[in-house]
């Protein structure tokens, strides 16, 4: 009897179709013999797992403690993979008293000790299981097997390692990252990198600085990005330095660190950077200016509603409307800039902040300032949008480009 | 192509699944500088499912967003219902008209969410030309452009923006999965059980969708050729899409026009940028359940298709535009465009031979056995890529169901399918461009599982 080749062998021309429609057939039943298969073994693993959790949770105490001696489960490694899971998860979401009791039981236990050896020894996704582990014990321990991690081949247990030490927080994990960026250079997605930095830096935003100085214009952005997030009153001169530099990303970190810093001078230096070329320079030194909540600032915060770029606007306007107590003496002054964009901006953030009734009713005091015809006029302006009069608006051309 | 395309995704896929392994979404929450999303959400007519699409939107998992709703002349409730829901007040923020569109009726701001804001404005009779006046308002740096009749699940916006943030210099848009909502059980404007629809006609549709968005799009993703970025759920810089000048007002298929243009607009440029797919920010939209609604559908897809791939002609095989000029334009033009005319041209020609008695009867047989084969493999590959990966369908008949479908969807679907794409271009030709909207049930209404 003929085997199914040589069959196939004697139909010639037609063999090829024959054969390409055994293949497709084939692969038909592969593919549906695959999905069947994987089905069968996940219920089976996820049904084993789930029952072996339960009967851990039960004994949840006795483990952690140590009456249920770690030996017993530490070689298995289905167990010790859903305690350690277990441990971690408790750990994440614990308060500071149980947070030390599950530390102190992953330490005893050896399962940080594990992760550390994993870390280092192995390859690929099980050492970035590991990295990722390790990470979430926030061991201190674990920082050099995390830094080694950082040096790793695979973009992955890079990220896996530098999330690691973001989570520890602390300025000796924030040493490590800043030493393999010099050694590096930029090669990691930035967010993850920056909330690494942020975390690690914030108790002391000083370590950055030696690299700010020295790391080329890409890292210098990153860094000047932590560092607008991080910096605290102890910063203030290095700041105001920062006003003056080449890249426009560190003047607008400047611009916001110094809303966190509030520096001598911050108003100064801010208004200058309000008039700086480059739009997002602007508008971060208007946002700063407007959390200063700084009264020196309304004159700049009152020139920027006159900016080219509407965001510029819109901050300004957000900000000189927190000066509840001058709103009249703003309203006055936005309406004499006879910018009618900047007094939309100004209305516009008026309501969104509820205010459009108090400078209404302020408005109509007497004991104002202004004339009566004035308060009228403005009272006007307030209720169309409007610049009724020229007499108010003292002439000005919208600000098309601002000058530094 | 189609097989090379199963074998790419499959390897996206798994690498994809692997770098979220390591992966918390929670880091993108907590980081104090991902930048802001604004929303845009054109409606017309959809007082139905506004509130709770909006609704939706609002508690997405997001650190800053923005929703701004463009209600585009609906003849409906929309407005009503909106003012009622969120507590409007007209506002008189500064709206310039960088981007041209409709008249503007007005703006409101609510009072019970100051992130969301309302544009009333007149119908030009596209969605296009809402989008665009969303567009003019917009104040973030990245804009996603939400349908109303779809539903974002809740940590969307920061699986969308992944390849943002590990890239943010070079991607300039994303792309995520669309999947059908028929069947699936729905509460509190979330997706609560994930079902199969009843109905042939929609499982057919679920079976199509997973072999566009998991083989199709994650494939061309990989080589920087995603001409396709879905209407009803995309991601975009802002400053790029001001920069082409927003959507073409009267496009039809706007969504693949906008990316056109983007990636003429950026290889011109000569910059360097990617355009990406993410399968898993899931966007969960109603898919017609009966054949005349789907079939306008189609024909309104083949319509726009043609409308975005005639402007864009000028792109074909010349060297600026690099491989969208030399392989993925050619492809949407011979294997999408012209499929159905040279589908209809195999059956005239098969039939002629066949009274002519030209035809080999045994060599038709066996291509067609192939064909149907080879088709089928690539629809349980995508069953399989969505099993790997997502498993949405988690319960046993469904997925039976699905992989009954892979079989069953080649007669005769496709050549219906066939039947409305030839009315498409037939409608072009003709000049007619008129946007006639499915019959829809609406999000509010509960669908039941079977």
């Amino acid at each position: 009897m003929a085997s199914g080749s040589e069959i196939l062998h004697r139909l010639e021309p037609s063999a090829f179709v024959y054969k390409a429609i055994i293949v497709a057939i084939a692969a038909d039943v592969l593919l549906l013999a695959f999905i069947l298969l994987r089905r069968n073994y996940r219920k089976y693993y996820f049904r084993k797992r789930d029952a072996r959790v339960f009967e851990l949770r039960q004994q949840w105490d006795a483990l952690i403690s140590g009456e249920i001696p770690y030996e017993t489960w530490r070689s298995k490694s289905f167990d010790r993979r859903i305690i350690e899971d277990m441990a971690l998860d408790a750990f994440e979401a614990a308060a500071a008293d149980e947070s030390a009791r599950l530390l102190r039981f992953l330490r005893t236990s050896g399962l940080i000790e594990k992760r550390i050896f994993e870390a280092r020894k192995l390859k690929g996704w099980r050492r970035r299981s590991a990295l990722v582990a390790l990470g979430r014990t926030r061991a201190p321990e674990g920082i050099p097997a995390l830094s080694e991690g950082l040096r790793d081949r695979d973009p992955e247990a890079r990220n896996a390692a530098l999330r690691g030490l973001g989570r520890l927080g602390s300025p000796e994990a924030a040493e490590e990252i800043l030493h393999w960026l010099a050694e590096s250079g930029l090669n990691m997605p930035i967010l993850p990198l920056q909330s690494a930095l942020i975390n690690c830096s914030r108790e002391r935003p000083q370590i950055l600085l030696p690299y700010l100085q020295l790391a080329g214009p890409e890292l210098r952005e990153v860094l000047a990005r932590v560092l607008g997030e991080v910096a605290g009153p102890s910063l203030g001169a290095e700041l105001i330095g920062m006003v003056d530099d080449e890249l426009p990303e560190l003047r607008a970190a400047a611009a916001r660190a110094m809303s966190n810093a509030q520096p001598g001078h911050a108003v100064e230096a801010l208004g200058e950077l309000s008039r700086d070329d480059v739009w997002f320079v602007r508008l971060r030194s208007v946002v700063a200016m407007g959390k200063l909540c700084n009264s020196e600032g309304i004159p700049h915060l009152i020139n920027a509603l006159r900016d080219s770029n509407r965001l510029v606007r819109m901050r300004a306007a957000e900000g000189l409307v927190d000066f509840k107590s001058e709103i009249v003496s703003i309203f006055t002054q936005v309406v004499k800039t006879g910018d009618r964009y900047g007094l939309h901006a100004f209305i516009a953030a008026l309501e969104n902040a509820n205010l459009l009734k108090t400078l209404d009713a302020e408005l109509r005091q007497p004991v104002s300032s202004e004339t009566e015809g004035e308060r009228n006029e403005l009272l006007a302006v307030l209720h169309t949008g409007t610049l009724l009069k020229p007499k108010l608006a003292t002439a000005s051309q919208p600000v098309e480009t601002a000058a530094r | 192509m189609y097989l090379l395309a199963l074998i790419i995704a499959l390897k996206t896929s798994a690498t994809h699944q692997r770098g979220l392994e390591s992966f918390r979404l929670r880091w993108i929450t907590e980081s104090p500088l991902a930048p802001p999303i604004t929303l845009l959400v054109p409606a017309y007519n959809e007082e139905k499912s506004i509130r709770v699409a909006i609704r939706n939107l609002l508690e997405l998992n997001y650190p800053e967003i923005e929703v701004i709703v463009i209600n585009d002349g609906s003849k409906d409730q929309t407005l009503h219902e909106l003012q009622d829901e969120f507590k409007l007040r007209p506002t008189r923020m500064v709206y310039v008209q960088e981007i041209a569109s409709a008249e503007i009726r007005g703006l409101y701001r609510s009072d019970a969410d100051p992130r969301l804001l309302v544009i009333d404005k007149e119908s030009a009779g596209s969605k296009a030309d809402a989008v665009n006046a969303g567009l003019n308002a917009a104040t973030s740096p990245y804009v996603c452009i939400v349908d109303s009749d779809s539903m974002l699940e809740r940590d969307a916006l920061l699986r969308i923006m992944v390849p943002v943030l590990a890239d943010p210099k070079r991607v300039v848009g994303v792309g995520g999965i669309i999947r059908i909502l028929n069947g699936s059980e729905i509460r509190g404007g979330q997706v609560k059980r994930v079902r199969l629809p009843r109905k042939s006609i929609e499982i057919i549709q679920v079976v199509e969708y997973l072999r566009a968005f998991l083989i199709g799009r994650e494939a061309w993703a990989q080589g920087n050729m995603m001409l396709i970025i879905s209407g009803a759920f995309g991601l975009f810089r802002t400053d790029l899409v001001r920069a082409v000048g927003g959507y073409r007002a009267k496009a039809i298929g706007e969504d693949f026009d906008l990316v056109a243009r983007l990636h003429r607009y950026l290889l011109e440029k000569g910059e360097e940028y990617r355009i990406k797919f993410v399968p898993d920010p899931v966007c969960w939209t109603e898919a017609p359940s009966d054949l005349k609604s789907l079939g306008r559908q189609r024909a309104r897809w083949h319509k726009g298709l043609l409308d975005a791939l005639l402007p864009n002609s000028d792109m074909l095989f010349r060297s600026p535009y690099g491989r969208v000029g030399a392989v993925a334009l050619p492809y949407l033009w011979i294997y999408e465009l012209f499929a159905p005319i040279i589908e209809l041209g195999g059956m005239v020609t098969i039939v002629v031979a066949a009274v002519m008695g030209d035809l080999n009867h045994e060599f038709f047989v066996q291509f067609m056995i192939f064909g149907y084969a080879f088709a089928t493999v690539i629809s349980i590959g995508a069953v399989l890529q969505e099993e790997l990966t997502y498993k949405r369908y988690s319960d046993w008949q469904d997925v039976a169901r699905l992989v009954t479908y892979c079989f069953l969807e080649h007669f005769p679907y496709r050549q219906l399918h066939m039947v409305w794409r030839l009315q498409g271009l037939w409608q072009y030709m003709r000049g007619d461009m008129a946007w006639k909207s499915p019959a829809r049930k609406g999000l509010s209404a509960t669908t039941t599982a079977p």
